[in-house]
């Protein structure tokens, strides 16, 4: 990691982070409550949820500069955030069987005000923005 | 028995004002955040007191809850309500913690994502809720 970076957790990074810290616990909530209470009845969206929740943890922790290697972990999380609802957001728009219990990324996060289209966005946009220039 | 009306019983229960009225506060105290970023003021004692009366509030209507709840049928529900009652008090302490760390725009906003989950929380906690 070059010594060079700006931090990713103050100014504007700090309202991102809080965002994140709210999806982070959201996700790892409700998904605690799924995988415990019915996790036979859509296995697929509930290890999907769970793997969301990891991801938002990840990049929460990351932004926060909290860990050995945080910018890599943000750039990690927030990375396959982007691929993870574009993915699943198009899956379940083409085809809304797929997952017959809603997830965070479903319908590209539309039922979440589309914050987890927009997170990842600003996340990769801060990134950039905080990376040392020459 | 949820059919019987009694007024004076309403004022303290769970789908009563209370929870409106958390909802209300919580979404001006992100409306006066937002004013205070626009003017680039940073938190004072009056901020840190109206965040005070946003977390009695949402104590109170965590114990309210926890009262009441042996006399409505919420099946398997009751975990999630809770999660929600009890994210809504820890919310506000951990998102004071984060914001007052640093003294910016972008810390003091930090606050107005608290007021809007907060609101957030306590709807969710209502729409559980069986009216």
């Amino acid at each position: 990691m070059s010594t060079a970076d700006r931090s990713t957790r103050i100014g504007a990074g700090r309202v991102l982070v809080a965002v994140y810290g709210v999806f982070a616990l959201a996700a790892t909530a409700r998904s605690l409550v799924q995988l415990l209470t019915k996790a036979g009845e859509a296995p697929v969206a509930y290890g999907l949820s769970a793997l969301a929740a990891v991801v938002y943890v990840a990049a929460t922790l990351g932004l926060a500069e909290v860990g050995p290697e945080p910018r890599r972990l943000a750039w990690a999380a927030v990375g396959f955030e982007l691929v993870g609802v574009l993915t699943v957001g198009t899956l379940t728009v083409l085809d809304p069987e797929l997952f017959p219990d809603a997830t965070v990324w479903s319908a590209y996060g539309a039922g979440y005000g589309w914050l987890p289209l927009v997170l990842p966005v600003a996340g990769i946009a801060w990134l950039l923005h905080t990376r040392h220039r020459t | 028995m949820t059919s019987r009306e009694d007024p004076s019983e309403r004022i303290g229960a769970v789908d009563g004002p209370l929870p409106l009225a958390l909802i209300a506060a919580s979404l001006a105290f992100a409306v006066v955040v937002l004013v205070y970023v626009a003017l680039a003021r940073t938190p004072d004692w009056g901020l840190l007191g109206f965040a005070g009366a946003l977390e009695a509030g949402a104590l109170v209507l965590l114990v309210i809850a926890a009262v009441q709840v042996g006399g409505v049928e919420l099946g398997g529900r009751a975990v999630t309500l809770f999660g929600y009652l009890l994210a809504a008090l820890v919310v506000l302490p951990i998102g004071f913690v984060w914001s007052l760390a640093e003294r910016s725009r972008g810390a003091t906003a930090v606050l107005a994502v608290v007021g809007l989950t907060e609101a957030f929380l306590v709807v969710r906690a209502l729409q559980i809720w069986p009216s």
